[in-house]
């Protein structure tokens, strides 16, 4: 089992506009399991995306660890994949060369590489568009092409950061659908950073509600999965948990 | 009206058949006048020839081998020149661009030497190695090299941060990085800086030519205004001017429009 473990992991960094030290994140402790799907949700400067970026090993935490499997993390790698907000795709790569990146800097063979983008484009139901640029494409296939770029890099954690927060409403729901069912199919660890309290309770096997820099509380979240929008809007059990996490989330 | 009309319509088909025309035609009136002019005998014919002029002396030196010849030093020499400039001012950009030590150590020294123009270096080099092809060389080398590096440096600056993290959380090692994301989203401003850099550096070459003097296009015109003869003068600055042209649509428009226009990082 490929556990991820946050042990009192801080992060504090000089404000030269404040003049003072601010603390982003503080003695956050969280386990993942494999093939878990946590989502963290809190209000803007709760210092989520710091988190995320501290597991991405993209800026260094100030105190505690990171173990993934055990092994301390100490910056980017390729067994913690992600998704960005801006997409972040390699306009100069076409979707597939896109998709084929992971793989080819592991070495794996051309017809390879190939192979496993065309799998993945077509699980995220994109096989048509393999051959376009990134800017040729609306920005919920951008998005696709994003979740699918990490994910056939077989990571043992994918980590996105409010992937959905730059497209339009329909498509975010659409989005939110596909994602639960490519987890239901593929089983990857997913941590998903959201402000979104429907979105992080719809998607989620667990959420993590921050505040402040801390966690405020975890709350499971038993739903039956398949889940779709049109199911769950309307239900009972839906409704109180997101009710829930929305007066954690104001309260912060 | 009608004419008029129909005049247009023709155009249009035209423009739409070969794309050149619409290049050509602009030229139709600018040379129109300047016939008109040059008939007119407002100014002595020797000091104003008309285009039937030119085209009879580029018809002359073609025939007796002299232009030819002259334009193919300038060309080789200004690719060679941009060629080393390129070599030594995409590599140098990277390393300004991306290490933060190297800018602090190298920008004071490039915005220096940048503004020593080429020309300035003339008089030196010529001591240093006379009236050669290496001062020549260098002088181009150097015009070529400063747009490429300033304007490398910075494209590599402008990559976005999420590209470079999203590279690395896929896997990709440093030297990896450079190749696959940094200098692919360098190229519309490297592309920028090559289009300057060849500008310059072909005027560069023209001077140099002047100076140094053994063949060559600018030869060709300093010479001719050592005969008095305006008409060869007119006709080579027509071919700098025809020149740029070819090498502007025929070799960087193309790379143009295949790479940051196609991917969306410039909009036509």
């Amino acid at each position: 089992m490929k556990r991820l473990v946050l042990r009192d992991l801080s992060k504090t960094y000089f404000d030269p506009y404040a003049g003072a030290h601010v603390t982003a994140v503080q003695e956050v402790s969280l386990e993942v399991q494999q093939g878990e799907f946590v989502s963290i949700v809190g209000p803007s400067g709760c210092g989520k995306t710091t988190l995320l970026n501290m597991i991405a090993g993209f800026i260094p935490a100030s105190g505690g660890e990171i173990l993934l499997d055990g092994r301390a993390v100490d910056g980017p790698g390729p067994e913690r994949g992600v998704v960005f907000q801006s997409f972040a795709l390699f306009p100069w790569k076409t979707v597939l060369d896109n998709v084929a990146f992971g793989p080819k800097i592991r070495g794996l063979s051309k017809a390879e590489c190939e192979r496993i983008a065309r799998e993945y484009l077509a699980l995220a139901g994109l096989a048509h568009a393999a051959d376009r640029y990134p800017n040729e494409l609306s920005g919920g296939m951008q998005q696709r092409v994003g979740v699918v770029r990490a994910l056939a890099n077989n990571p043992d954690v994918l980590l996105m950061d409010e992937p959905f927060a730059s497209v339009d409403a329909q498509t975010r729901m659409t989005l939110q659908e596909e994602l639960t069912r490519i987890w239901q199919e593929r089983r990857p660890t997913i941590i998903f950073i959201t402000h979104d309290v429907g979105e992080a309770v719809f998607l989620a096997n667990r959420v993590v509600v921050l505040s402040k820099g801390r966690i405020l509380k975890e709350i499971a979240v038993p739903l039956p999965r398949p889940r779709a929008w049109d199911l769950l809007t309307e239900d009972a059990a839906f409704k109180a948990l997101s009710g829930q996490v929305l007066q954690l989330v104001r309260s912060a | 009206m009608t004419p008029l009309l129909k005049a247009w319509s023709l155009y249009a088909r035209w423009t739409a058949r070969y794309p050149a025309v619409r290049s050509i035609v602009p030229f139709i009136p600018l040379v129109a006048l300047w016939a008109i002019v040059a008939e007119s005998e407002l100014f002595p014919r020797a000091f104003f020839p008309g285009p039937l002029d030119v085209v009879r002396s580029f018809g002359t030196l073609v025939y007796k081998g002299i232009l030819p010849d002259y334009l193919e030093d300038s060309i080789v020499r200004l690719a060679v020149g941009t060629a080393a400039g390129i070599a030594l001012g995409i590599p140098l950009g990277v390393l300004v661009g991306l290490s933060p030590r190297a800018h602090a150590l190298l920008w004071p020294i490039l915005l220096f030497f940048q503004a020593i123009g080429d020309i300035a270096w003339l008089p030196i080099l010529l001591i240093w190695f006379g009236f050669s092809l290496t001062t020549m060389t260098i002088v181009i080398v150097y015009t070529v090299l400063f747009p490429v590096v300033l304007n490398t440096a910075l494209g590599v600056r402008s990559v976005p941060l999420e590209l470079h993290r999203a590279a690395q959380s896929l896997g990709a090692s440093r030297a990896r990085i450079v190749w696959e994301v940094v200098l692919p989203g360098a190229l519309p401003n490297i592309m920028t800086g090559l289009r300057n850099g060849l500008g310059y550096g072909w005027r560069a070459l023209i001077a140099a030519e002047i100076i140094v003097g053994t063949s060559g296009i600018g030869f060709l015109m300093f010479d001719a205004r050592r005969a008095g003869s305006v008409v060869e003068i007119l006709l080579g600055m027509i071919v700098l001017g025809l020149l740029w042209y070819i090498v502007d649509g025929w070799v960087l428009a193309p790379i143009e429009r295949a790479t940051g226009e196609r991917w969306g990082l410039v909009t036509r």
